[in-house]
């Protein structure tokens, strides 16, 4: 068998590298949730400070991984070489030693200073963008975000409006299971850790609309934990604002007359009767304005947002309704379908009976097409 | 010390030779003690020869990492292409922890510690590891540690927290079953198999060394060893009191975790990492031994720079406890904390480039031979390299802030871990291959298989640093296409697929090399450390004399070394060589340790099997744990109350028989 | 390295090392004590980390628990000087064994066990009355759970040293007991003073720092 290996070297490794090239070219590296992408400040120092690590470990590469190629190839075994002598028996090298750790010190003093200043950039926001910086409470939740902001008396689930060009002060906390904040293309990760408070800031420099994710193992449905930002200009972002504190547009309530127009509706009764069932079934998690409880997400302006189901569905009404009608298919072992575990029970397992969820509702698709009519409503 | 005991005086050595005392009895005098020539399954049961619980250590590792592998493979397929059915989330997670924590405990630490029994006794000149009951007490322990993880599997409760098992997530309130019991339990059981091999270890390499055989000359294999055993017995302690206060919260209510009560999450993962990161070093350290001991002997010159070498070996071993906190940088640590853990892990890859320039100082100049082994070494430093390089990124916070639990880090690791260390252990198969069993594998084939091993590893990995900046985390079961991964992710299956090709031909080529292999000497690869000097494979008692070491590379020296360097021996004794009796009780302790396990595990759960239901409540539920307990005690007590017994064997004879 | 070898002694044959302990190891120190050595370096961290969890935990419990209103550091100073005394004892017991002195060694073992179950005997009234008299459990708080297993552990590890001892104690009346089981009693010693000093720095850090 004439398999000489450095034949097959010659074979073997360029393939590899041409396909690494292919790889390096046919990437998007604008993808949707792309570091290699940076649209504000904390995420372009973290880019820049990557690629600072990928020149660093590339000139290395090239001269390390050089050294060991031409070593393997210039002192390969040959025919001609007299088998009755050997290679210099040498041991060793001091100063060759000494030399090279000298260097890598050097190449790590490169790396570690705007490393230092990276870190204070993460922990301090620059105080240009403290006097108007919005503060925004994350909470991590198993699967889904609340978003609250204190100053504004907003509540909000799983998409975080910030206006662009102004920075945003996250409060991060969580109240189960450790999550991980990750919005690649305006920050990196910040966890989220029961019983402390991260701090972490973003700012958008254009508006924009990105894509976020949960990035620590939280439980069954951990990849199902998505979130997006939609960076608004300052009128989008007030107007927002503005609709975000005139409360739930919430129809047939006594008290409150609806604000909208209800006879451009066709489909009164089936509205009613979403209504209804709402209540019987969701309100006691499920907050619309002013009523309902406050263990799952803010519906208050549910038709308003682009994805439900924490970010894994577009916001249309076949995927709402295929989201109550079978939520545990959509997101395993999610409350909304197993109920809240509101207490422990004294074997330390979850007390879920305060809040049954859907699996004891057994919600028919009809009523769930009215309840899907009802949401519909809250723009 | 080495007052004159006179001979024969012991009870044991009275009889001596062909008049052996009669066999001693086991359990009370139920049961012989196991004899020379007892059927090959008792053997096998009962022997406390380091050869055979290498062997066996080194198949129950080549064993689990096909478990392993199936499970790599499945989470593979299930990434395939965007939003994938082929197994549910939950067995995903199932999946991935199962995959991790099998590789880590169950394939790569034993598959070493395969090589530390078989090895170094033979390197440093010894007939067998300073207590060699206890050796076979580890190798069963680990193989109940296995065992029971795996069992969790028939009892639909695999673990399914991940390998790391961050708290809050393995509390009752959010992991209610049986499977983090069975998780905390294995590791538990393969902690206490390690802990008590390294203490075999570390007394054997320090105190067993052949005469002459000075700290300064001992092979690097067993030097890396030494420091990983010293790794492990400072490193596990943290993680056993951990899973403890993990068993506390579980069973008794305890709060150690719990937030709501005062408790700090946090505190588990600076308690696992403590453990983790000398870990990571723990699996690569035998690694760079084992590369150590190829690069020389195939390019035919010393190691470069051996002091250096040991030297950075020891410095990674102790900057390994000082850089835990590089594994949570984004758990909110503050700047002093970010900035000082960050600065100590640059400093690692001032030793770890050390060990690169010196493997490279060892091939230049040399004549290099592209064997097997040679390549798998090639294809360790290469790969090792980029794994260190990328090593280096995620040193700096900011840089790893996007890192972190992406697919970047998963590219990163698994560089390390299978271009590192698991071609590193399959070098030292192939290498060490005609040692154990006397033939050797087929060139063809090995090159063969390394060439897509490495071609499939580097098509799996590579792409992962893509993936990673391009935002996708770790541990999610699927993803949208639209989020720019189906091409890397693709990609990725099909180099795993490959990999795993090579791997089934490695695992085939090794079983038919046992039987049909090509014949191999004592020294087939004309290799330098003392392993060489015994036959292939050696003898029960390895030296038929004890060897006078004169220099380092004590092989080659023999061979080209002037005549002061040859190698001597101390003469003969005058009663043959003293081997100690085989012994059923490292087996029947762990039998008592596995039915402990289990009860434990059981502890407090309505257990379901096949239909059949229990749920043991108030002191029923200890009755299983007291049951396991009083066995592996009283295990213990008879043990020690046994003795080493022993018997002869004389080399001059066995020379006869075989003409 | 210095091998002073006697002609005819089978070296480095751990079966002969069994048998004739730290006769012919590398370093001239018997095998069982450097295991023993690193299994105390093992041990040291098993209690560093619980210490450590303790220190960071014992101010953490939302129910305000004041451990001086629970401690007893009468009883527990008390138990403390039992276990110094037995742990002179211990030293006692090996040193008679350097001097062949079986039987005054079997005595001084016999007060090193009875002085290490005063000890246990003192944890256990200690967890009864701090349970049914003071409520602290191991679920009442966060303190309780840190202090219960941080002892806990240590009261096992006294208690595993009892039984240990009491093995060797009852070997003492045997004939194949010789004068070179001192190595085996100054192992055993070994781990008798390792989990006493272990007291020593639990007593000042878990119940004196609570009066300081």
């Amino acid at each position: 068998m004439a398999l000489k290996s450095y034949k097959a070297i010659r074979w073997v490794l360029p393939i590899l590298a041409t396909l690494a090239l292919l790889f390096l070219a046919g990437c998007d590296y604008t993808s949707k949730q792309s570091a290699l992408d940076p649209k504000g400040p904390l995420a372009q120092n973290q880019y820049d400070l990557f690629m600072l690590t990928v020149y660093i470990t590339g000139i290395l590469w090239v001269l390390v991984g050089g050294a060991l190629i031409y070593t393997v190839i210039r002192f390969r075994a040959r025919k001609t070489d007299d088998p009755n002598t050997l290679p210099h028996q040498s041991h060793g090298h001091a100063m060759i030693e000494v030399g090279l750790i000298l260097v890598s010190t050097v190449v790590l003093v490169i790396l570690a200073i705007p490393t230092f200043k990276g870190i204070k950039l993460i922990h301090e926001m620059p105080a240009k963008y403290e006097k108007d910086a919005v503060i925004v409470n994350v909470t991590g939740l198993q699967w889904w975000w609340r978003f609250e902001y204190p100053e504004l008396g907003i509540e909000t689930a799983n998409e975080l409006i910030i206006p662009a060009g102004r920075a945003v002060q996250l409060n991060l906390r969580s109240d189960d299971v450790i999550h991980s904040f990750w919005l690649p293309k305006l920050s990196g990760k910040m966890d989220l850790i029961p019983g402390q408070q991260n701090k972490l800031w973003i700012l958008a420099d254009e508006p924009g609309y990105f894509y976020g994710q949960c990035a620590e193992f939280c439980g069954d449905s951990h990849a199902y934990m998505l979130f997006r930002s939609i960076a608004m200009n300052a009128a989008d972002y007030e107007a927002w604002v503005a609709r975000q504190k005139a409360g739930a547009l919430v129809p047939f309530n006594k008290e409150k007359p609806a604000k909208i127009d209800l006879t451009s509706l066709n489909n009164l009764e089936v509205i009613n009767k979403g209504r209804d069932l709402f209540n019987t079934h969701c309100s006691r998690c499920h907050r619309v304005g002013e009523e309902g409880g406050v263990a799952a997400p803010n519906l208050s302006h549910i038709a308003g947002r682009s994805t439900i189901a924490a970010g894994w569905m577009e916001n249309t009404p076949e995927n709402l309704h295929r989201w109550i009608l079978t939520p545990d298919a959509v997101k395993p072992g999610n409350n909304m379908w197993n109920g809240m575990p509101l207490g422990k029970l004294a074997d330390g397992t979850a007390d879920r009976s305060g809040m049954p969820g859907l699996r004891t509702a057994n919600l028919t698709s009809e009523q769930v097409d009215a309840i899907v009519a009802y949401l519909q409503l809250l723009k | 010390m080495a007052q004159t005991v006179p001979h024969d005086t012991h009870p044991a050595h009275a009889g001596h030779d062909e008049h052996a005392a009669k066999p001693q009895r086991s359990f009370f005098g139920l049961v012989q003690r196991p004899q020379e020539g007892c059927h090959p399954i008792i053997d096998w049961l009962t022997t406390v020869d380091h050869k055979k619980i290498g062997i066996m250590y080194g198949l129950a590792a080549l064993f689990f990492l096909l478990v392993g592998g199936v499970e790599a493979l499945i989470i593979r397929l299930q990434l395939m292409v965007p939003e994938n059915n082929l197994i549910s989330a939950q067995a995903y997670n199932e999946m991935f922890t199962m995959h991790g924590t099998t590789m880590v405990f169950l394939a790569v630490m034993p598959m070493s510690a395969a090589f530390f029994n078989y090895m170094i006794p033979l390197q440093i000149g010894a007939r067998d590891v300073a207590f060699p009951r206890m050796n076979a007490f580890s190798l069963w322990t680990f193989i109940v540690g296995g065992i029971i993880l795996n069992l969790s599997w028939i009892f639909t409760a695999a673990p399914n927290a991940g390998w790391f098992g961050y708290a809050p997530l393995t509390s009752k309130l959010y992991t209610p079953g049986l499977s983090t019991d069975f998780w905390v339990m294995s590791l538990q059981i393969l902690g206490v198999a390690s802990l008590v091999a390294s203490f075999n270890f570390i007394t054997t390499i320090i105190n067993m060394r052949a005469p002459g055989l000075s700290m300064m000359k001992l092979p690097v294999f067993t030097w890396m060893s030494l420091i990983t055993a010293f790794l492990i017995i400072m490193a596990f302690p943290a993680i056993t009191i951990a899973l403890v206060e993990v068993m506390f919260d579980r069973h008794f209510g305890t709060h150690f975790f719990d937030a709501t009560s005062g408790g700090k999450p946090i505190l588990w993962q600076h308690l696992f990492w403590i453990f983790g990161h000398p870990e990571v070093y723990i699996l690569i350290l035998p690694a760079m031994g084992i590369i150590s001991e190829i690069l020389p002997t195939f390019a035919r010159k010393p190691l470069f720079g051996y002091p250096l070498i040991i030297f950075s070996g020891s410095v990674i071993g102790f900057l390994g406890f000082t850089v835990w906190s590089h594994h949570m940088f984004t758990t909110g640590l503050g700047v002093v904390a970010s900035t000082a853990f960050s600065f100590l892990t640059m400093l690692i890859a001032i030793p770890t480039g050390v060990k690169i320039f010196n493997w490279i100082g060892t091939l230049w100049g040399g004549r290099i031979r592209f064997t097997v082994p040679m390549l798998y070494a090639l294809g360790f430093v290469w790969m090792f390299m980029m794994g260190g390089f990328t090593g280096v990124m995620h040193s700096s916070v900011p840089v790893d802030s996007q890192q972190q639990d992406s697919y970047f880090v998963i590219a990163h690791f698994h560089y390390v871990l299978i271009g590192g260390s698991l071609f590193a252990l399959f070098a030292g198969i192939v290498y060490w291959f005609p040692k154990m069993t006397g033939r050797m594998m087929s060139e063809v084939w090995g090159k063969v298989t390394f060439y897509i091993m490495f071609a499939g590893f580097n098509i799996a990995f590579f792409p992962m640093h893509f993936l990673g900046m391009m935002g996708m985390p770790r541990r999610t079961h699927t993803y949208k296409a639209v989020m720019g991964w189906n091409e890397g992710n693709f990609l990725s299956t099909i180099g795993a697929l490959i990999l795993g090709l090579g791997i089934a031909i490695f695992v085939i080529h090794l079983i038919w090399a046992i039987s049909k292999g090509k014949k191999a000497g004592a020294n087939p690869w004309d290799a330098r450390t003392l392993e060489w000097a015994t036959e292939s494979p050696p003898a029960p008692y390895n030296f038929e004399t004890i060897p006078v070491i004169k220099v380092r590379d004590q092989v080659w020296a023999n061979k080209y070394g002037t005549k002061s360097e040859k190698m001597g021996a101390l003469p003969a004794g005058s009663h043959g060589i003293h081997m100690p009796d085989r012994s059923w009780y490292p087996l029947t302790a762990n039998i008592g340790f596995f039915i402990l396990g289990m009860g434990l595990i059981f502890h407090g759960h309505a257990v379901k099997l096949f239909g059949f239901e229990m749920h043991l409540q108030g002191f029923d539920a200890w009755i299983i744990p007291i049951v396991g307990a009083a066995i592996l005690f009283l295990s213990i007590i008879l043990w020690a109350c046994e003795g080493p017994g022993g018997y002869h064997l004389h080399p001059e004879k066995r020379a006869e028989d075989k003409h | 390295m210095s091998h002073a070898h006697a002609t005819e002694a089978p070296t480095n044959d751990p079966f002969h090392n069994e048998l004739h302990p730290g006769e012919d190891t590398a370093t001239g120190i018997p095998n069982k004590k450097v295991a023993m050595w690193a299994f105390l370096a093992s041990d040291c961290m098993f209690f560093g980390t619980l210490i450590s969890t303790h220190l960071i935990y014992r101010k953490l419990h939302p129910t305000v628990v004041d451990p001086k209103e629970i401690f007893s550091i009468e009883l527990t100073s008390a138990s403390t000087f039992i276990l110094l005394m037995s742990s002179l004892l211990m030293a006692l017991a090996v040193s008679a064994m350097h001097k062949k002195n079986v039987v005054s060694a079997r005595w001084c073992l016999a007060g090193v066990i009875f002085f290490g179950s005063l000890f246990v005997g003192a944890q256990c009234y200690e967890f009864h009355h701090f349970v049914h008299a003071k409520e602290l459990t191991l679920t009442s708080s966060i303190f309780g759970s840190t202090f219960y297993v941080l002892t806990g552990t240590h009261g096992v590890h006294v208690t595993l040293g009892i039984v240990w001892l009491i093995g060797w104690f009852i070997k003492t009346f045997s004939k194949s007991f010789k004068p070179e089981h001192a190595l085996d009693i100054e192992v055993a010693g070994l781990y008798w003073h390792f989990v006493d000093i272990v007291w020593i720095i639990i007593f000042p850090f878990v119940y004196l720092i609570e009066y300081i």
